[in-house]
């Protein structure tokens, strides 16, 4: 059964969305401080920034697949 | 430039500007594994407030994300003032700086939040019930799977206390 914050009651669209959740990334970063979630974040941002550049040098801004 | 949101966080931290930290980012600090790509504050509307917000972020050329280039936006405290929530573009980052969210003002959720270290600074980020509830509350489709993995890191979080 869902464990929910005071007040709230289950949602059962997003029940079914809870299910396909990865909690294993979940229990990672719950294992690192605030800060530490915070610089992947940016190192996750940084190389997807990368991966746009690369992808625009790559296939163009324009209709090319 | 590309986004430097520690630089972002530490302006209006240094600045004294009062804001809290909602949205993806405060899902980060909770323990969210999602991508997020843009900060979102809810700031105080008290017109020192507002004015320290409109000089602080001059700088970073602020500007309505998704508009057309040239248009006569000014960024300072009358704006602000006249308006509410902006959704912008900045240098160092896209930024959603909110007056009110479904949740509340500033003064309403500031007892739902919890100062957070970050980079040297101290910042005030939304507790993880209430980014729920405010989440839950704005009724976006597209926020359905970022609500039921803040529910998931809920319990796992409560499963940590048994």
């Amino acid at each position: 059964m869902s464990r929910l914050p005071p007040g709230l009651e289950p949602d059962p669209v997003i029940e079914a969305y809870k299910k396909d959740v990865d909690r294993t990334l979940l229990r990672e970063n719950l294992k690192l401080t605030v800060e530490q979630r915070f610089e992947r974040l940016f190192e996750l941002q940084r190389f997807a920034e990368e991966l746009r550049r690369a992808g625009r040098e790559a296939w163009g801004r324009g209709t090319d697949r | 430039m590309s986004d430097d949101f520690p630089r972002l966080l530490r302006s209006l931290t240094e600045a004294g500007v009062r804001f809290i930290l909602i949205g993806g980012m405060a899902g980060i600090a909770h323990g969210s594994a999602r991508l997020t790509v843009d900060l979102d504050i809810v700031y105080a509307r008290d017109p020192e407030n507002v004015k320290l917000l409109a000089d602080v972020l001059a700088p970073f050329h602020p500007y309505l994300r998704g508009a057309p280039p040239g248009l006569p936006f000014i960024w300072d405290a009358e704006t602000i003032r006249r308006g509410l929530n902006f959704t912008l573009t900045t240098d160092l980052g896209p930024l959603d700086v909110l007056g009110e969210i479904a949740g509340g003002t500033f003064s309403d959720l500031l007892p739902a939040s919890r100062a957070v270290k970050l980079f040297g600074i101290e910042c005030i980020c939304l507790n993880l019930d209430t980014l729920i509830q405010v989440k839950r509350a704005a009724g976006r489709p597209k926020d359905i799977e970022a609500i039921a993995e803040l529910e998931a890191l809920w319990e796992e979080k409560e499963r940590s206390k048994d």
